[in-house]
C-alpha cells in the first residue's frame, strides 16, 4: 500500500523539471534504457575510509539525526504511528527512514539500577558488507570512502541485499521498486561535509570522521568510562570477529548487543556459499549418475 | 528490561509464492532439459525421438520462469541490468548468467528439433546445442538453493541441503517428466528404463530432503507446533515419495505414471512453498 503521502510524492516526481532533459521517441528512449546501464564511468581516486562512531552513553533520544538524516535525504514521512513500545514511535529502519533512535527502559524495583538506554541505528557500513556481495546488479558499491553505497539509476529491486543483510537495514521501497539505505551522506562528504545526523547530533553521541581515528577515540572513551566505573561498556563492531568483518559505522554499548536490536554475534552468510555449492553440485551429479547407470545398464 | 531482544533484527525479503512457484519451474526446466540431454546422448536410438519433444517443453517452462523471475523485481523494467556485471561471488548473479547462456543452446535445441519433425534435420547442430546447453542448464539448476541458504534469514540461513535437496530433485522431476512423455509417444523402452530410473531417484531423493529437514528442525521447532510438523512431514513422505512409488510399482500404465507426477509436483511444490515461507512465518 503506498501511503497518501508517497503518492503525492509519486504525482510530483512526475511533474516536468527544467533540469529534465528533452523528450525523445519512443525508440530513442528504449535503446537509452537499454544502453545506460552498461556505461561504466572511471571509479574516483581512493579516499581516507571514514565511518561513524555512535556512543550510546550520550544519547539523549531527542531524533535530531533522524529528522536532520530526512531533511537533507529528503526522505518522505512514514506516517503518525504510536507502536507502544517506549519512544519508538519509527519502529524500524526502512527504504525512507535511514536512521532510527532506539528506546530501552530498563526499570525495576531497585532505583539505583534504574536507566534509559538509548541508541541512534544505522546502516553499519561493513568493510566485508553481504548486501554488497549479494548485489547481481553492481549497483551497491564500495565507494572511495569505503562506505556501502546502494546506486539508485542501477539497482532494479531484486531484494538479494535485503535477504543478506544480518542488520535488517537495507528495505525496497513501494514507491520505485528499488532498495536504499544510509549513504553516509555521500554527497555531503564529497564537499568536505560532515554527514546531516552527526552534524545535528547535540550530546556529540555521533562522531564522524576517519575510520582510524573514531576507533582510537573510541577505545580512549572506554578506558574512561572503565575509570569512572561504568565496567560493562565495550564496543562493538570495531574489530572482525571470527564470522564477521569489522564495521565502518560501530558502537559503544552498556547491555547485550540483542538489547539494543543487534545480533549477539554476527555471521556473514557467505561463509557457508561454497559448502552450499559442493552439496548442491553433489546432490545433482548423484541423480545423473544414477540415471547414466539405469540407462546403461537397461539399453540392451 | 529486554529492549529489542524479542524483536526480529533480519527484515524478510519480500519473496513469496511467485518465489515457489519459480523454485518449481526451474527444476522442472532444468531437470527436463538435463534428463533429455543424459539419455539421449547415452542412448541416442533409444531417446532421440522423446527428447526432440523434452526440448521444445523445456523452453516453455524455462520461457514461463523467467517471466516469474522478472515479474518479481521491484522494477521489472531493470532486469537487463542483472548483466551489466558478473559477480561469482553472488548467487543471483551466477545463476542469471547460467540462465542467460543456458536459454541459447536450449532454444536452438528446440527449434532445432521442431525443425526435424518437419523434415529440416540438422542432427550435429541439435546434438552440439544440446553439449553447449549441458554445463549452464546444470548451473541453472545448481545455484536456485545457494541462492535460498547463502543469505541471513532466520531457516533459510541453516538451510545447508537446500541446494543439495533443489538440483536432486530438478533431476527427479526431469526424469518424471521424461517419462509421460516417453509414455506418451509409446515408447515402451525409454518407458521401462525411465519408469526404473525414476524409482531409485524417487528413493534418493529422500536423503537430501532428510538432510534438509535435519537443518531446519530447530526452525520448524520453534514456528509449528509438534503437530503441525507432523502433519506436513507425512504429507510431504506421503505424496511425494509414498503414492508416486506406489503408483509406478504398480502399472506402467499413463494414468498411472501421470498420477504419480502429479502427486510428486504437489509434494516439490509444498516443500518449496514451506521453505520460501519461513521469514514472513511467525512462530505457533
Amino acid at each position: 500500500m503506498v501511503s497518501k503521502t508517497a503518492s503525492r510524492e509519486l504525482q510530483l516526481s512526475g511533474l516536468v523539471q527544467i533540469s529534465d532533459p528533452p523528450p525523445r521517441g519512443p525508440v530513442a528512449e528504449v535503446v537509452e534504457r537499454l544502453v545506460y546501464p552498461f556505461q561504466h564511468g572511471e571509479p574516483p581516486e581512493p579516499r581516507a575510509p571514514t565511518g561513524f562512531f555512535t556512543d550510546t552513553t550520550v544519547c539523549i533520544g531527542c531524533k535530531a539525526c533522524e529528522v536532520a538524516c530526512k531533511q537533507w535525504n529528503q526522505l518522505p514521512s512514514d506516517g503518525f504511528n504510536w507502536s507502544g513500545n517506549s519512544y519508538d514511535n519509527t519502529t524500524e529502519l526502512s527504504a525512507t527512514t535511514w536512521r532510527h533512535v532506539k528506546f530501552i527502559e530498563q526499570f525495576s524495583g531497585e532505583s539505583s539500577s534504574n536507566r534509559w538506554l538509548m541508541m541512534s541505528d544505522h546502516c553499519k557500513h561493513c568493510l566485508a558488507a553481504p548486501c554488497h556481495q549479494a548485489c547481481p546488479t553492481g549497483a551497491i558499491i564500495q565507494n572511495e570512502f569505503e562506505n556501502v553505497y546502494i546506486q539508485a539509476d542501477i539497482c532494479n529491486g531484486c531484494s538479494c541485499c535485503v535477504a543478506a543483510c544480518p542488520f535488517g537495514v537495507i528495505t525496497r521501497s513501494e514507491m520505485g521498486g528499488h532498495s536504499h539505505k544510509c549513504t553516509l551522506c555521500y554527497d555531503r562528504q564529497r564537499d568536505g561535509l560532515e554527514p546531516a545526523c552527526a552534524k545535528a547530533c547535540p550530546t556529540q553521541s555521533i562522531h564522524f570522521g576517519p575510520v582510524d581515528e573514531l576507533r582510537e577515540q573510541a577505545r580512549q572513551r572506554v578506558e574512561e568510562l572503565h575509570r569512572r566505573g561504568v565496567g560493562e561498556a565495550y564496543l562493538y563492531g570495531d574489530a572482525p570477529t571470527e564470522t564477521y568483518s569489522e564495521m565502518h559505522s560501530f558502537y559503544l554499548l552498556v547491555d547485550r548487543p540483542s538489547v539494543y536490536g543487534l545480533p549477539d554475534q554476527p555471521y556473514n552468510p557467505w561463509l557457508n556459499m561454497l559448502g552450499d555449492y559442493v552439496r548442491s553440485v553433489a546432490g545433482g551429479l548423484a541423480a545423473i549418475a544414477v540415471l547414466l547407470i539405469v540407462v546403461f545398464l537397461l539399453r540392451s | 528490561m529486554n529492549g529489542y531482544v524479542n524483536i526480529p533484527v533480519t527484515k524478510a525479503p519480500g519473496w513469496h509464492g511467485i518465489i515457489a512457484w519459480d523454485a518449481l519451474l526451474n527444476g522442472m526446466a532444468m531437470g527436463l532439459f538435463l534428463c533429455a540431454a543424459v539419455s539421449e546422448l547415452a542412448a541416442p536410438a533409444i531417446f532421440s525421438a522423446v527428447a526432440k519433444v523434452a526440448y521444445p517443453a523445456a523452453l516453455v517452462l524455462l520461457l514461463v520462469d523467467l517471466v516469474l523471475l522478472v515479474t518479481d523485481l521491484g522494477d521489472p523494467l531493470r532486469f537487463h541490468h542483472m548483466l551489466r556485471v558478473f559477480k561469482p561471488g553472488s548467487p543471483m548473479s551466477v545463476g542469471t548468467w547460467c540462465l542467460t547462456i543456458f536459454s541459447l543452446p536450449l532454444t536452438a535445441a528446440a527449434a532445432l528439433s521442431i525443425l526435424a519433425g518437419i523434415g529440416f534435420d540438422f542432427e550435429w547442430a541439435r546434438i552440439f546445442a544440446v553439449i553447449v546447453g549441458l554445463v549452464p542448464g546444470f548451473g541453472a539448476a545448481a545455484y536456485k538453493g545457494v541462492l535460498l541458504s547463502t543469505n541471513a534469514q532466520p531457516g533459510w540461513k541453516d538451510a545447508r541441503w537446500l541446494g543439495g535437496y533443489l538440483t536432486n530433485s530438478a533431476i527427479l522431476m526431469g526424469c518424471a517428466e521424461l517419462l509421460v512423455l516417453s509414455a506418451l509417444m509409446k515408447h515402451t523402452q525409454a518407458t521401462a528404463i525411465l519408469r526404473t530410473a525414476f524409482i531409485v531417484l524417487l528413493l534418493l531423493n529422500l536423503i537430501p530432503l532428510g538432510l534438509l529437514f535435519r537443518n531446519l528442525q530447530p526452525t520448524h521447532a520453534r514456528l509449528y507446533s509438534r503437530e503441525q510438523q507432523w502433519r506436513v512431514g507425512i504429507l510431504i513422505f506421503t505424496s511425494g515419495a509414498l503414492v508416486p512409488l506406489l503408483l509406478t510399482l504398480l502399472s506402467g500404465g499413463l494414468v498411472f505414471l501421470f498420477g504419480s507426477i502429479i502427486f510428486l509436483l504437489l509434494e516439490s511444490w509444498i516443500v518449496r512453498y514451506v521453505y520460501v515461507k519461513i521469514p514472513h512465518t511467525r512462530g505457533a
